[in-house]
């Protein structure tokens, strides 16, 4: 049985990587939206940054060690609206992540200020000393003041910010 | 039924005569009268109909035609209730369905109920707006193998469907872009809210105390470490919708013969992910998966709580959803699986089913399949 498959699922995956092997070198996900300078991010780039940790319970019930670099630091690499200029319209604007699987959840621009809050949201890449695992990683929301971790998106790719069009 | 046809015959005509009469004196202009889309407000807003594509009631008659007209295919035989039964939720009941050329599709049959929140169509994702997604079985020459150009010929040829297009689209031009348009107005009709499952949302049904078991089950995550058990569903076909729009792979194979989305975005990650279906009327739509390979719901169940397969794709949330502290799998009893097929019976809307707006309109010529 595994001969039938081989030859063409070889061909096939062959192709595949040598189309991926073009179009995406490494892991990255996109800032995006009302920003002034969009971009697109890799791990290599986040290195350069301060970096930050959070203690979080994960959905194991258990306590973490993330670390990773402040949401708010990686909107301001991309010119939002943050600190003083988070006023007037500025607050109807909203932050939508969204992972490889096509998950979507949102954060308020005050959500992620610390000039509005004293909790931290991390785009994490290690957990405990370890790059975070397939399927979590390479970027993870953490949001450690969230009691469900509904918001902690896995293989983040997109961050866009958003008008409310109401 | 029968009896509830009769109108809806006597109010196509009359609306026909209503406009014949309206456009003899108006200006040119949009003449057609806008279609209101009804469906429960849980289903939410979160769709757009694009705007050089408006509903209007000719727009979702003409497209209803259309569907159901074998000239659009190659051979005169085949339609899109071929493969889209009303009766089954708009399947047809096979692992793989036969075109024109008699060759099989790649993947199975979808239902078509709910469409109007669907971004990206296909068990892949790779269409998206069902305007763009009617080229693809139209034109496929193992679907239904006929180019828009010789559909519109054909068209073209009977008079009738001449002043169907310009009831609908204002100009008696019958085009390509106009046959996909209403297609796509009538598929956005098809809205399946009306099952007992609906009923209970509405306060209309109290539920027996099995399906209630079932609806939590359904929707609740296992947490052993706190004593809360669960199947976990909801993450992937949770709201009342019973589909959130994600690309995951629920375990079918270790090393997949289709490796669906990963062949649109190239990523490894992708391998073997699907989309999220619908469950809607899941009774009616066996075989079921992509590739039709479960015959029965309770071979579904089985496989989600005893044989999923292990891979680097494999969805963290199935993977770790399990019942019993340290578990390796989702661990239901018997019982549970038995009360999470009682929930999913309940998603059957054989109002959608029977609903005479989306059956056949061609009532004097067989369009058998
Ligand atoms: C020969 C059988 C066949 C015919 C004829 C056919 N379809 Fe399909 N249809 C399929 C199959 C198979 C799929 C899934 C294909 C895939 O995912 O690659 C599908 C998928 C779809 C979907 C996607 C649904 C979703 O949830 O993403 C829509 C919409 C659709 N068909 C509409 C139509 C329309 C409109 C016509 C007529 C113009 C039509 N089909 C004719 C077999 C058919
Ligand atoms: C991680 C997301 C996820 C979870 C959790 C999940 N499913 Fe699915 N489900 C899918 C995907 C993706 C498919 C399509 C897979 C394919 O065809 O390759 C699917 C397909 C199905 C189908 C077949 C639909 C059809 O039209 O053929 C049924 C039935 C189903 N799931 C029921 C369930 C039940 C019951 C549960 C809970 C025990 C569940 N699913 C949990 C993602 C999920």
């Amino acid at each position: 049985m595994s001969k039938k498959f081989c030859n063409p699922f070889l061909l096939a995956a062959l192709l595949l990587i040598s189309i991926a092997g073009h179009a995406q070198p490494k892991p990255s996900f996109r800032v995006e939206g009302e920003v002034l300078k969009p971009r697109t991010l890799t791990q290599d780039d986040l290195l350069k940054w301060k970096t930050t940790e959070v203690k979080g319970k994960d959905r194991d019930g258990k306590e973490h060690v993330f670390k990773g670099v402040r949401l708010v630091d990686v909107l301001d690499s991309a010119g939002v609206t943050l600190g003083g200029k988070l006023r007037g319209e500025n607050l109807a604007k909203y932050v939508l992540v969204k992972a490889a699987d096509g998950y979507e959840v949102i954060f308020s621009l005050p959500e992620i200020d610390p000039e509005f809050t004293s909790q931290t949201v991390l785009l994490a890449y290690e957990v405990d000393g370890h790059p975070l695992a397939k399927g979590e990683g390479p970027f993870r929301m953490v949001v450690p003041s969230d009691k469900k971790q509904a918001r902690w998106i896995r293989e983040l790719t997109t961050i866009k910010v958003v008008f409310s069009k109401e | 039924m029968k009896k509830r046809k009769r109108p809806s015959v006597w109010m196509l005509a009359t609306a026909a005569t209503t406009l014949t009469v309206l456009l003899s004196f108006q200006t040119p202009g949009p003449s057609s009268q806008p279609y209101t889309l009804n469906y429960p407000a849980y289903f939410g807003g979160r769709f757009t109909i694009p705007e050089n594509n408006p509903m209007t009631q000719e727009g979702v008659a003409l497209g209803r035609m259309l569907f159901y007209e074998p000239r659009l295919s190659g051979n005169n035989r085949v339609t899109c209730a071929t493969c889209h039964q009303q009766k089954l939720a708009f399947t047809d009941g096979k692992a793989f369905s036969a075109g024109v050329d008699g060759t099989l599709t790649k993947r199975s049959s979808m239902s078509l109920s709910n469409l109007l929140w669907v971004r990206n169509l296909f068990w892949d994702g790779r269409v998206s707006g069902l305007e763009a997604q009617a080229v693809v079985p139209l034109t496929d020459p193992h679907e239904m193998g006929q180019s828009l150009e010789a559909s519109v010929m054909k068209l073209k040829a009977d008079g009738s469907y001449r002043e169907k297009f310009a009831q609908a689209f204002g100009s008696g031009d019958i085009t390509g872009e106009n046959l996909l348009k209403a297609l796509a107005q009538f598929e956005r009709t098809l809205i399946s809210g009306d099952s007992r499952y609906d009923k209970y949302l509405r306060g209309q049904y109290q539920p027996t105390a099995q399906e209630l078991r079932g609806i939590e089950l359904f929707m609740t995550p296992p947490s052993p470490q706190r004593n809360i058990r669960g199947a976990n569903c909801g993450h992937c076909h949770g709201t009342p919708k019973t589909f959130v729009e994600l690309f995951h792979n629920n375990g079918l194979d270790t090393l997949p013969k289709d490796a669906g989305r990963e062949a649109i975005t190239g990523q490894a990650i992708d391998r073997g992910r699907f989309r999220v279906p619908t469950l809607r009327n899941i009774s009616l739509t066996a075989p079921y998966m992509h590739d039709g390979r479960f015959a029965t719901l309770t071979e579904v169940l089985n496989h989600y709580n005893e044989h999923v397969q292990p891979s680097t794709t494999l969805s963290p949330f199935i993977a770790e959803a399990t019942n019993a502290v340290d578990g390796k799998s989702l661990m239901l009893t018997e019982t549970e699986k038995g009360d999470l097929l009682v929930f999913l019976q309940m998603l059957t809307d054989s109002a959608f089913v029977n609903n005479p707006d989306f059956s056949n309109p061609h009532f004097l010529r067989s369009t058998k399949p």
